[in-house]
């Protein structure tokens, strides 16, 4: 029943995707270098066109009373908006860049006041802030995160908010890509040629170990040049995002020798990167969002009616106050702001287009 | 006084009858213990014998020599009165052999000496002298009555050959051991007030003893009073007795009559006087006042009752006992539970013992739990616990005054039962501990509707981990009070917990979290870290997913209720408003839900699924429309080449027009 009655939904839906994303992109070079369905693929459209229909079976009764064509609209729409990762499971979070740059800013917006409030936090603390976005977000990457603030040892430690921020952005955008990083830095350590490393793709832990005493006594870390070009091969093959080579390499050419956490730390806290993602302010205006600001004291000036007149104030808080002007324009607020985003994506005729 | 008095008389055969020595031994009064006796007796002879007796020195240097004039002698022959002469010792009594009666009272004599002569004397006083032992009497076979009343003696001693003694009274002196006595089998009256006796025993052989009087000693106990055939009376007041255990022998004499205990620190107990009732059913008088049958049916009654409350209490401290054991086990199982959680290597044994104890759980521990409401089932309760000791509980539920306190997760299912509306009406506070906060959401719903005055939640070693779990409490009708034991409950070492309590349960205006009361500033601190969080929620929301997330929020809510649907339409109906209420009260946080780990997995599977098919859909549609599009793409490559040829196939048919026209006319005619 379910299924059959979907159906009769889906030509629609494909249809949509297909007119208004890949029709006017035929003259991509690449494009011609993929088949159709490769290239949708590899855009992650597909992703979002699965999780559209997955939405609309998930919701079929709700949606059915207010429209289908009403529904896709808004689910692109948040989409564009990136506010369609807010309370949804992690394996769709980090299904796309896309997603996960949109996570860490959902997460900033509504936990900036955090950090505003001069709280110092654990790494279990700002965990649970994030399941209270997306339940199953899974604890070992926020371990991650922190380790790379906290180097390694005394991991109950207190963070400030922008530390751990930063630090989390680059451990879960690139997570994969920090997988690979790991596995060539631990090779160079133990002296392998690099240039035939093999990019393993799941070899997670092995970067936790130190590297043998005797070396690290002497010279901690590796070689930056050298640990520079295996990085440039491996954001040539690299299929999920890197960050951009020539920021590496700034970050690189900085240093003679560095070590892995060394590095991360470079990474999160180049500002460059943080521009490239899109995805947070610089971290001297991350506590500044005047727009929330102001609506937060609008709920403010509410508290003392809140503990007076709760079945009073309940009928006007009872509709959500929601925001029009958005809906108004789909695309440009986010994708604004990440302009340089796409380009690490690998091709920058989307923005382009979308602006000319 | 003439009643309890001992009538002595002493009569010997020699004697003439008027010369009867007849007194009374007085019991003493408290106020003047001992006393008495002597001076009855003083009284009895001063009062006919006259003071006519000179003491003429002796020819021994230190011995005064008594001599009486021949009249005296006539007159009182068997009797000699020295009282008050101020005699330090002694005096030789020359030529009275036949005297019965000796008194030296109130005299300064240290040491008993010059009668051994006298040895038909029967009544012996040396009351009120300085004697520091018992000595030189061995010789007065006949003495019958003895007294050395307020004198120096520490030991009872060299009263071997008395063995006719009637009468011996020992008060006032520092004797701190009855001992030496037991050849005395014909002694009545024993007086052995105001010394140092610390216990009573050693009375073997006295057979012929009524009275006993031990007052004002420093006894703690006593023995072998049951061995006393003839004992009537004994007088025990004002010594250290506290336990009726230590004079538990008296219960075994049946001869006494008359006991007094008044000022001992047992007469202080509540129980004193049914105890001692209840115990010595021969007793006719105690501390002196006659026992009427009225008070002895009270102290059987009394007694019963106090057996009742022994047993009672007993039935208590077992059940207490009970509950202890139980808690600890719970606790022992949680331990367990939780430690299984982390490590893989118990894994095996939490399947071997997974499974044997989940089944006794139910049926075991729902008969135990103790409901004071029902207290008729008490008894079987109790007796319940008696074999259940071997503790295999696995919960515990107990409703005290206003709380109901909830030990481990089977506990949750008590609330399936029926509850009396006065007890469930009665409990503000409910307690829950040793269970996992997930299942507890589970029966918030049941709580809401069984216990709709619950304004105080307690938890301890629940397992609150994060935030988002608080989320699950918004459901409830009220909340007041909300404790959460620092105890296995990690979430409260956050910074930030109290804040997102408030801010998320901001609509039951909470007075004390954690018993600290909750201010204004905290009300806007919550708000100012988290209000974006809700407004972000509620207002980025697509439409679509907030329909979704709060109906899922109403949806659970009613999977209780839909499953005991049908019993009660009328209740379904008004907690349909009811949650309505509620979920309109706060929309903008209601989005921030909590699901259980379990019921997430659950979706996450379900998830799985629908995107399983959906991809494999969209996959198919996606290669669908890719191929029509290459098709169409093909055909436009194709087309114009196409017309072209179309044209010029057109343009050589139609060349020469003759025969176009010839080949025109020839079909049409073809077609008729």
């Amino acid at each position: 029943m379910a299924t059959e009655r979907a159906g009769t939904w889906l030509p629609e839906a494909g249809k949509l995707e297909l007119g208004s994303c890949c029709g006017p992109r035929m003259l991509s070079p690449e494009r011609l270098a993929l088949t159709d369905y490769e290239y949708l693929a590899q855009r992650h459209v597909l992703t979002y066109m699965e999780d559209a229909v997955c939405q609309l079976l998930e919701n079929k009764e709700d949606i059915s009373q207010y429209g289908i064509a009403r529904f896709f609209t808004e689910y692109f729409n948040s989409v564009c908006q990136g506010t369609h990762i807010l309370f949804r499971e992690f394996s769709f979070i980090q299904a796309t860049p896309h997603n996960r740059a949109s996570f860490l800013r959902a997460f900033w917006r509504c936990f900036r006041t955090v950090g505003k409030n001069g709280d110092l936090l654990t790494m279990k603390e700002y965990h649970c802030l994030l399941q209270l976005l997306c339940p199953d977000f899974p604890l070992e990457l926020t371990q991650k995160a922190a380790r790379i603030v906290l180097m390694d040892d005394a991991m109950d430690c207190l963070m400030s908010f922008s530390d751990f921020l930063f630090a989390f952005q680059i451990q879960f955008y690139y997570s994969e890509f920090l997988e690979s990083v790991a596995a060539i830095y631990q090779d160079l350590l133990s002296g392998k040629n690099p240039n035939t490393v093999i990019v393993p793709t799941s070899s997670s832990g092995q970067h936790r170990q130190r590297p043998a005493l005797g070396e690290a006594s002497m010279l901690e870390g590796v070689e930056a040049s050298l640990f520079y070009q295996c990085l440039e091969n491996l954001c040539d093959r690299h299929k999920y995002s890197c960050p951009p080579p020539a920021l590496v390499k700034e970050v690189l050419s900085n240093v003679q020798r560095l070590t892995f956490y060394g590095f991360l730390v470079a990474l999160s806290k180049h500002h460059g990167i943080n521009q490239a993602l899109g995805a947070l302010p610089d971290k001297g205006d991350l506590m500044h969002d005047p727009a929330m600001d102001e609506e937060l004291e609008r709920l403010l000036a509410q508290v003392p009616g809140l503990v007076n007149s709760v079945t009073a104030s309940s009928e006007a808080s009872c509709l959500p106050s929601r925001t029009p002007p958005r809906v108004g324009s789909p695309w440009r607020p986010l994708h604004h702001a990440r302009k340089v985003d796409a380009e690490s994506d690998g091709s920058t005729e989307e923005t382009d287009e979308s602006e000319t | 006084m003439v009643n309890c008095g001992l009538h002595l008389v002493i009569q010997t055969s020699s004697l003439p009858e008027k010369n009867k020595v007849e007194f009374k031994l007085h019991k003493e009064t408290p106020s003047f213990p001992g006393r008495l006796l002597q001076h009855d007796l003083e009284r009895n002879y001063s009062s006919r014998q006259g003071d006519h007796i000179n003491l003429v020195s002796s020819s021994m240097p230190s011995f005064p020599i008594l001599q009486r004039s021949s009249e005296e002698k006539i007159l009182y022959s068997d009797r000699l009165t020295l009282e008050r002469q101020k005699l330090t010792v002694c005096p030789i009594i020359d030529g009275e052999e036949h005297l019965r009666l000796l008194n030296f009272q109130h005299n300064f004599i240290t040491r008993i000496q010059n009668i051994s002569n006298l040895q038909r004397l029967i009544f012996l006083d040396l009351y009120d002298n300085q004697i520091e032992e018992i000595s030189g009497l061995s010789t007065l076979r006949s003495l019958r009555v003895l007294l050395l009343g307020k004198n120096r003696i520490k030991k009872i001693s060299n009263l071997e050959n008395l063995k006719s003694l009637d009468v011996l009274d020992l008060h006032g002196n520092q004797i701190s051991k009855i001992e030496n006595v037991s050849h005395l089998c014909d002694l009545r009256v024993l007086n052995l007030a105001r010394n140092l006796l610390s216990h009573v025993d050693n009375l073997n052989g006295l057979d012929s003893l009524t009275e006993l009087n031990l007052r004002h000693n420093q006894i703690t106990f006593v023995r072998d009073v049951d061995n006393l055939p003839c004992l009537q009376r004994l007088f025990l007041s004002f010594n250290n007795i506290s336990t009726f255990e230590s004079v538990c022998c008296l219960a075994d004499s049946t001869s006494l009559s008359d006991i007094t205990f008044d000022g001992n620190p047992i007469a202080q107990e509540s129980w004193y006087k049914h105890t001692i009732l209840q115990n010595m059913m021969q007793l006719r008088q105690l501390d002196m006042k006659r026992i009427t049958e009225e008070e002895r049916r009270m102290a059987s009654v009394i007694a019963k009752k106090e057996e009742e409350k022994k047993r009672e209490s007993q039935k208590q401290s077992l059940l207490k006992e009970k509950k202890r054991l139980t808690i600890n086990n719970v606790a022992r199982k949680w331990d367990l539970q939780q430690h299984r959680v982390t490590s893989i290597a118990a894994n095996q044994d939490r399947k071997d013992s997974d499974s044997p104890s989940q089944d006794p759980c139910q049926v075991d521990g729902s008969t135990i739990s103790a409901f004071p409401e029902e207290t008729g089932s008490l008894d079987s309760a109790l007796s319940n616990a008696l074999q259940g000791l071997s503790v295999t509980d696995t919960h515990l539920v107990e409703v005290d005054g206003d709380t109901l306190s909830l030990y481990g997760s089977g506990a949750l299912e008590s609330l399936d039962r029926n509850w009396s509306v006065q007890t469930a009406g009665m409990v503000t506070t409910v307690s829950f501990t040793f269970i996992e906060f997930d299942e507890i959401v589970q029966v918030l719903p049941k709580l809401k509707i069984k216990f709709p005055n619950s304004l105080h939640l307690k938890f301890k070693e629940t397992n609150l981990v994060m935030l988002q779990q608080f989320n699950a409490l918004a459901q409830l009708r009220r909340i007041d009070q909300l404790t959460i034991d620092p105890q296995g409950n990690p979430v409260v070492s956050f910074t930030l917990w109290k804040y997102y309590v408030l801010f998320r349960l901001s609509h039951f205006s909470m007075q004390k979290i954690n018993g600290t009361e909750v201010t204004q500033n905290d009300m806007i601190m919550a708000e100012r870290l988290f209000g974006i969080l809700a407004h972000v929620a509620s207002s980025e929301l697509p439409q679509y997913r907030l329909i979704s997330i709060l109906g899922d929020a109403r949806k659970k809510q009613f999977r209780y209720l839909l499953e005991t649907k049908g019993k009660k339409p009328g209740v379904v109906s008004e907690e349909n408003n009811d949650s309505k209420r509620l979920v309109g009260e706060n929309t903008n946080r209601a989005t921030l839900n909590y699901t259980t780990r379990d019921f997430y997995n659950e979706k996450l599977e379900e998830i799985k699924e629908k995107k399983k098919f959906c991809k494999m859909y969209i996959e198919d549609l996606v290669k669908e429309a890719t191929e029509i599009n290459m098709k169409n793409e093909a055909l436009q490559k194709l087309w114009p080449q196409m017309f072209i040829e179309l044209v010029r196939d057109a343009v050589i048919e139609i060349r020469n027009k003759s025969s176009y026209m010839k080949l025109c006319l020839q079909q049409i005619t073809d077609q008729k």
